[in-house]
């Protein structure tokens, strides 16, 4: 599952203008492609793995079949409920050109540097009206650390204020060397403390990414770039007590002021579905709401006894 | 034999008819009125020849014809038989929408069709009434199926919002007393006189008011119209003068109930008024119907029923309609405007659209301005005394005019004078009786008030206030409730407000001050909503939940560049949160980089807090806007909102504002048919190309030929507004109205006939984003990218896309359009405003001035398009157009591409505004400061790119579907259409689903 760390031009998953769940004011969201982790529950699969994919939404199709007198490989059929069979598909993506509803997509794009700017600079009358600036997010945006920090460099350059929202598992050096001078602000998961369940559950152990959390939050302290540590409540996973305690007591440690709780939502089974992956979870765990408000207040509270601040 | 079957029945039901009439002394009766019989023809015909009769009314006497005699009155047209055979068992309001869907089409006479379907009504009577409960019962059905409610009930945030208030700080440097000017401390509570005048205010239903058409007709039956008792020609102005005195001198005075505002528009609480000289007769079918309709419905008592079917009689053949078909020869124009399918003309209701200079009246006083009449009317006795006899005549005929004008204004002033002191003594009369010595005293003061103004310069708060009322009620007895807008109020009351508090010495006092001046524009406000204009039926369904849109402006710069955010500013805010009521039409004004964040927050805040209002307006680009039509920057300055959103310099412009709409997707249709209008089945424009046989080789091939359709459509609807200018010079100069507009007066000459300093008229023009991106799916599907034929295109749109979902779905996705970040739609959009601008300022107005383009739809988006089939750009047959100048719900989803393509709009070509609606939903986790700081975003980059204007619906579409589903738990909930604000209830069921699906963007 994990991609190829060799990759040298990110494919960009979608730049999402008018977003204000991504950091202070009116953000435009970069998602880059491409994770070194891989969470269970994570609510953009799409941007798992590092290459373009091909998806396929139903709802929208109409039916006119144009893509399969396209295809050339004979990957697409109706009999096969997921429609589009991975395994002849060539991504050669003149079906999504030839679908006339937009069923049919590619899922991540080339983009230069300046296309990503020119994109997002056409924003910036709402980041100074708002306060808010551009955020790079995925995926993982520092899988390709030189290109995040010349695009970090180049909107910060231009006045824009620049956000960083990471999993924490990334080469350090180069992460201070490359990206971290052209960042305002740094959104860094702290999801599992348990280093079985964390590789459970994200694919990977945790050791780096603590280790790379605590590194940057000491330089914060000492004056450097704010990092607000993050956590996805996903129930049974993160949000148990167990995990909060010890997350509470790594930010006793570290001298953490603040963090931020996200709690579950439910939208990524249906994308699963569009890139062709059956529902992955078992029975026992399959939320298909939003985390109920009492079990959120559960969680706020342990943060909240032990002084920590909750950015809302 | 199935000829003769049809036309036998017909002809059955008309003898039958024919009969009852002639025997029936009770329905006898209703032939006669107190001009004598009331004699028509009316002709009914099938389109296929098979049913040809009239019905004849004569001296009492009715006859059944099997012909239709040449000089029948009017004529109704079934496009087929079975709509002639629908009829006989459908209700009232069923029959309107056969006709809007231009499957009846009705000829000749609107005033004798309507006491036509009167006459039907009276022997139908129980029958409708039955039917329309039915209907009544078919249509809650119907919404409680279409919304697709899942019964949420009211939610509690929205309930909520008014609880929660943000605090404000004293920043802007007009507030001079207002320590918290958002008033976070007060509620409706805190006011319960007002809080209990809301609360029946909201609930209640109008009522039908004779009292102006009957004294009005009273006078014109004894004095005569065209012609005085001497058989001289009236003169206009004096006719309408003495006719105006007449009225003020004998309406009567009411002083509601512990209102702090003297007089009123109509004596019933809650009074629709009937304006028998534009198109009242139109109600004249409904008169016993209007009770149980479906929408909307209205009081009327029987008295008042009896009464305007005595006086529609002396009208029939003097409306601004009918004067154009007898004058004209019933134009084409006319023709087309009655379709009401390409074009819609307003000043066949009402030519009202304009700010009025209140602050003359509140600051000089009518004496004042009579003696400066008096001194103009002295100077024209003493000019040119020896002029060249050849010239001679024409001069002092001239002279003769312009004195006869100026003595109508005096007569008029003459008359609202008296009412101010009838209302003085009403006052007293109370006073005399009240035993509440608090509310005594509040009358005394009224006495006092009102033997002081209008008539002298006001001197406190109260009695600017009650000076401005009193005025206004003159203004709208004269002029239809239609559009006609205070303007400034901010501006004209601060100065007193800031005068009555110098005189205050004590903290307590100057508490109790502000929540008086809170408590008087509340009833400012109440008072002001409690008239309504007449909805003839149709007019649900073409304009729906429409009030009198009496637009009040607020903040924006004083005519010196100045900041002009003051208390009042603020305390008209207050009110405004507290009441959220339909009308006033609230506007703000933004000037960037002189108002406040402050101010802007505020207005956001009342956004949220109800639900949708007031509009913004940014004064940057307004101004930049309307320079071509004048170059004094201080005029440009003192803008004034009007009707809904369009743009009239205070005090001095005849600006109709709301002249003229058109549909500019029937231009596109036409365009692709080479001049026909499939709905219409009518080959109206010219021929400019014909698809079929591929005349069009390139694009702008085809965007000469939507051009040239166009300008046909605009030559028509300007021709016909030419017309009922001159209609409106003779049938219904505007005396009164002309005290209040500059340069009236120096001119000698009414506003009806240019007198005004300045002289525009108003046109609208629907269906921007759906013009835009039909062109752009042309443009980029059949020349561009050569992805589809034209003619596959066109067959396509001709069978509503039902045979080629692909194609649909390749329109809907594969073009770029208008909102959408792409710069070829912008320039699409601006190349076809540009256009529709230009067509327009080719041609003068009645009174010689240009006309001014907007792009903003009241509410014909909906009916426009219900009388459209599908298009290029995916829309399907019969579904609402997009509204105003705002993007299509597919353009983006992004809603920031939505605000920066409508700010790159160039605003030289929208010198009548634009509205761009916005349904933006707060987040429930966020706070109020987070939710306005980010709408403050939005309303200030859109500004700051070069926007014009703003509206917010605040409220998602679940809220909208409960309230569609069950509307007794929404009665105020209000919502902002395109310009104007209604509430959701009162609105058709069409009106209900665009609402619901529009784009909705969350906070």
């Amino acid at each position: 599952m994990n991609p190829s760390p060799l990759i040298l031009d990110p494919l960009i998953l979608e730049l999402k203008g008018n977003s204000l769940d991504d950091g202070p004011g009116i953000r435009t969201v970069v998602f880059f492609k491409g994770c070194p982790l891989d969470c269970v529950w994570c609510h953009n699969p799409e941007s798992k793995k590092a290459a373009a994919e091909i998806s396929f939404e139903s709802k929208v199709c109409v039916g006119c079949n144009t893509c399969m007198d396209t295809c050339t490989n004979n990957a697409l059929s109706r009999e096969n409920p997921l429609f589009i069979d991975r395994n002849l598909c060539t991504l050669c993506f003149d079906c999504v050109d030839n679908c006339p509803a937009g069923a049919l997509e590619q899922i991540g794009q080339k983009m230069s540097i300046s296309e990503i700017v020119d994109q997002v600079m056409k924003d910036k009358p709402f980041f100074d009206t708002s306060k808010g600036g551009v955020t790079f997010s995925g995926g993982e945006p520092t899988l390709n650390m030189a290109f995040l920090g010349k695009a970090a460099k180049a909107l910060k350059e231009k006045g824009v204020h620049v956000l960083v929202e990471t999993c924490g598992q990334f080469n350090y050096d180069s992460f201070i060397e490359l990206v971290y001078p052209h960042v305002d602000l740094i959104y860094f998961d702290i999801k599992i403390m348990d280093k079985d369940h964390h590789k459970k559950y994200c694919g990977l152990p945790n050791k780096g990414i603590l280790k790379n959390f605590k590194n940057l939050h000491k330089k914060y302290l000492n004056g450097g770039v704010t990092v607000l540590p993050r956590t996805p409540l996903i129930p049974d996973i993160t949000d148990t007590r167990e995990n909060l305690l010890a997350i509470v007591s790594l930010y006793k440690e570290e001298g953490v002021k603040k963090t931020q709780l996200m709690p579950y939502h439910p939208l990524w089974q249906e994308k699963n579905l569009k890139i062709g992956i059956s529902p992955v979870l078992t029975k026992e765990w399959s939320p298909e709401k939003w985390m109920a408000e009492e079990r959120v207040k559960i969680c706020e509270k342990i943060f909240i006894d032990v002084g920590i601040l909750l950015e809302s | 034999m199935k000829i003769n079957a049809l036309n036998s029945i017909t002809h059955i039901g008309l003898l039958g008819m024919a009969l009852q009439f002639n025997l029936r002394p009770s329905l006898k009766k209703y032939m006669k009125s107190p001009d004598g019989w009331t004699n028509f023809t009316i002709g009914l015909r099938t389109a296929s020849g098979r049913v040809n009769q009239s019905i004849v009314f004569f001296n009492g006497r009715v006859t059944v014809l099997s012909r239709i005699p040449d000089n029948a009155d009017a004529i109704m047209h079934f496009v087929d038989d079975r709509v002639l055979m629908q009829i006989i068992r459908i209700p009232p309001s069923e029959m309107l929408n056969l006709v809007l869907k231009n499957k009846i089409i009705l000829y000749g006479n609107m005033s004798y069709l309507q006491a036509f379907t009167y006459y039907i009504s009276l022997i139908m009577g129980g029958v409708h009434e039955r039917m329309l409960i039915r209907a009544q019962k078919k249509e809650e059905q119907s919404r409680k199926i279409l919304s697709q409610n899942d019964d949420p009930g009211v939610p509690k945030s929205l309930v909520e919002r008014k609880n929660y208030r943000m605090k404000g700080d004293k920043i802007d440097p007009g507030v001079r007393w207002l320590d918290d000017p958002y008033l976070p401390q007060y509620s409706l509570e805190d006011f319960p006189r007002i809080k209990q005048q809301y609360e029946r205010h909201v609930k209640a239903t109008p009522e039908i008011s004779s009292e102006r058409p009957v004294l009005l007709t009273q006078w014109y039956r004894k004095n005569g119209f065209d012609k005085d008792n001497a058989r001289n020609d009236w003169v206009p102005e004096l006719r309408q003068a003495h006719a105006f005195k007449f009225l003020m001198e004998n309406k009567k005075t009411i002083i509601r109930q512990g209102s702090l505002i003297a007089g009123t528009c109509t004596p019933e609480e809650e009074g629709v008024i009937v304006y028998p000289d534009t198109t009242g007769t139109m109600i004249w079918g409904e008169l016993s119907s209007i009770k149980k309709r479906v929408l909307n419905p209205c009081h009327i008592s029987e008295k008042t029923a009896k009464k305007l079917h005595d006086i529609f009689p002396f009208w029939t053949k003097r409306t601004t309609r009918e004067w154009i078909r007898n004058a004209y020869d019933y134009p084409l124009c006319q023709k087309i405007d009655e379709r009401a399918v390409a074009s819609f003309n307003f000043k066949i209701v009402s030519m009202s659209h304009t700010v009025p200079d209140l602050p003359r009246f509140v600051q000089e006083g009518t004496h004042k301005i009579i003696e400066d009449i008096q001194t103009q009317i002295e100077l024209l006795h003493k000019a040119d005394p020896e002029k060249a006899e050849s010239d001679k005549t024409k001069t002092d005929k001239i002279k003769t005019d312009k004195i006869n004008s100026l003595n109508a204004m005096i007569l008029c002033l003459e008359g609202l004078n008296t009412y101010a002191l009838n209302l003085a003594d009403q006052a007293k009369i109370l006073a005399e009786k009240e035993k509440d010595p608090l509310r005594r005293a509040e009358l005394e003061k009224l006495i006092i008030i009102c033997c002081h103004v209008p008539a002298k310069p006001a001197r406190t708060l109260d009695e600017a206030i009650n000076s401005a009322w009193i005025s206004w009620v003159g203004l709208l007895m004269e002029n239809n409730n239609v559009s006609l807008s205070p303007g400034r109020l901010d501006q004209l009351f601060q100065p007193y407000f800031e005068n009555d508090l110098a005189k205050i010495t004590t903290e307590k006092e100057r508490k109790a001050y502000i929540e008086h001046v809170l408590e008087l524009i509340s009833w400012f406000f109440l008072i002001n909503g409690e008239h309504y204009n007449l909805v003839p039926d149709v007019a649900n369904y073409l304009f729906g939940g429409s009030q009198s849109q009496t637009a009040i402006t607020i903040g924006g710069i004083t005519p010196e560049g100045k900041d002009g955010v003051n208390d009042m500013t603020y305390i008209f805010l207050k009110v405004t949160e507290m009441l959220g009521l339909n009308d006033p039409n609230m506007n703000a004004r933004f000037k960037l980089d002189v108002n406040s964040d402050t101010y802007l927050k505020r207005l956001c805040e009342v956004n949220i807090i109800t639900v949708a209002t007031p509009s913004m307006h940014c004064d940057d680009a307004v101004i930049k806007s309307f320079e071509q039509n004048c170059d004094k920057i201080k005029d440009l300055r003192d803008w004034a909102a009007t009707g809904c959103v369009e743009i009239t310099l205070s005090g001095k412009h005849m600006s109709h504002t709301g002249a003229t709409s058109i549909n500019m997707v029937a231009g596109l249709e036409m365009a692709m048919n080479n001049g026909y209008h499939p709905l219409m089945d009518w080959h109206l424009g010219p021929e400019t190309g014909c698809l079929e046989k591929d005349d069009f080789k390139s694009f702008d091939q085809f965007f000469q030929a939507f051009a040239l359709q166009q300008q046909f459509i605009i030559e028509n609807t300007t021709l016909l507004n030419n017309m009922a200018g001159e209609a409106y010079a003779y049938l219904r100069p505007t005396p009164l109205l002309s005290t209040a507009i500059r340069g009236a007066i120096t001119n000698g000459m009414d506003v009806t006939k240019g007198g005004a300093q300045y002289n525009t008229s108003g046109s609208f023009n629907i269906g921007l984003a759906d013009v835009v991106d039909s062109l752009m799916a042309i443009k980029t599907l059949v020349f561009d990218k050569k992805k589809i034929g034209f003619r596959k295109l066109k067959q396509a749109i001709d069978t509503n896309f039902e045979n080629d979902p692909s194609l649909h779905a390749m329109v809907m996705n594969k073009v770029p359009r208008f909102g959408s970040g792409s710069d070829e739609a912008v320039d699409m959009a601006n190349r076809v405003i540009a256009l529709i601008h230009s067509c327009y300022k080719s041609i003068k107005n009645f009174r010689g001035g240009d006309y001014t383009v907007g792009f903003w739809s009241v509410a014909q988006h909906v009916a426009y398009g219900s009388l459209s089939g599908a298009l290029p750009s995916g829309k399907l047959a019969h579904k609402p157009f997009t509204p105003g100048a705002t993007p299509h719900p597919s353009a983006s989803k992004n809603f920031l591409d939505n605000i920066r393509d409508v700010a790159r709009l160039n605003p030289r070509y929208m010198d009548n505004n634009i509205a761009f609606n916005v349904k933006l939903v707060p987040a429930a986790k966020d706070t109020r400061e987070k939710t306005v700081d980010t709408m403050v975003a939005y309303v200030k980059s859109y500004f700051e790119q070069g926007g014009m204007q703003i509206q917010f619906n605040m409220v998602n579409s679940l809220v909208l579907r409960d309230a569609m589903a069950n509307p007794e738990n929404y009665q105020n909930l209000l919502v902002r259409i395109s310009g104007y604000n209604a509430y959701f209830v009162n609105l058709n069921r069409e009106m209900q689903l665009e609402l619901i699906e529009r784009t909705e963007y969350t906070l």
